[in-house]
């Protein structure tokens, strides 16, 4: 999986845009990559899905420590392009109520 | 008026999940660079309409990724044994070669207190115990592959009694002649 990150638009949320398998071997990565960003000061993130095909388990925890540590820096965090599998996984796991997503189905 | 309604993991040696009669069988050494290659093989002749998208590879990467990396650490030396039958419905028995799932009861409280904060909209604790955090869990685990297995697995998610090997069926609708 790879991701880009976009300079902040008018409303000051940087877009990190997630490409491929968010799974076992590429999500530690990113949740660290992500929690790294937050602990430097980033306060306004927007998480776009929409090109994630695949997301395990391990995916999951790795969205789950993003908003653990969004909370305890008091950084806002939201989601778009939540669809697909990765979406049926994310709310079998009940972790869909705590995603503030901006285009909800 | 709402109810507050859990579901948990089971222990039972003498479920019929575990009857492998007719079912397909394979063993993988402990790779775990290969956990998506092993749960591929197993599915390489799987009906289209059971896999859903990709939802019943990733539910089943997720017996085996236990198996390889809980169970057996990871050992080469020790096997992950997959026994199947994707007729009719998916069915599958998994089993390692580690000491069990010691925790499944500790899992079980963890998983009733956390959906009993969900149940509450108490959101701030069920952030906080979103994934499960066991005495070996590390910072790649997700901690919460058995709660959507739970739900996922609609026939039936049962642990033998050394908790090494793990029984799971899902029925589809419409069933498959595959």
């Amino acid at each position: 999986m790879e991701w880009t990150v976009s300079q902040a638009d008018p409303a000051g949320f940087e877009n990190v845009t997630l490409k491929g398998d968010c799974d076992l071997y590429a999500a530690p990565a990113f949740a660290s990559a992500m929690k790294a960003k937050i602990a430097g000061g980033a306060k306004r993130l927007r998480l776009d899905l929409s090109q994630v095909e695949y997301m395990d388990s391990t995916g999951v925890g790795a969205l789950i420590r993003i908003l653990q540590s969004a909370r305890a820096s008091g950084a806002e965090l939201r989601f778009r392009g939540v669809r697909g599998s990765p979406r049926k996984v994310l709310r079998m796991s009940n972790i869909l109520p705590l995603m503030r997503e901006e285009d909800a189905q | 008026m709402k109810r507050f309604i859990v579901r948990k993991l089971i222990v039972d040696d003498r479920n019929e999940l575990f009857d492998a009669q007719g079912m397909k069988y394979v063993e993988f050494p402990s790779d775990f660079s290969k956990i998506r290659e092993y749960t591929a093989f197993v599915l390489a002749d799987c009906p289209e309409a059971f896999r859903e998208g990709n939802l019943l590879e990733q539910q089943l990467s997720e017996i085996i990724k236990n198996g390889v990396k809980h169970g057996n650490r990871c050992d080469p030396a020790k096997r992950l044994r997959i026994w199947y039958d994707l007729r009719k419905r998916a069915r599958f028995i998994v089993e390692d070669e580690g000491e069990g799932f010691r925790e499944l009861d500790d899992w079980n409280e963890f998983f009733r207190k956390r959906q009993k904060a969900l149940f509450d909209e108490d959101f701030d604790t069920f952030l906080a115990m979103a994934s499960y955090r066991g005495p070996r869990s590390d910072e790649a685990d997700g901690g919460n592959s058995l709660i959507a297995a739970l739900e996922y697995w609609n026939g039936g998610m049962i642990y033998n009694g050394a908790r090494n090997k793990v029984g799971v069926v899902r029925w589809f609708a419409g069933g498959s002649e595959g």
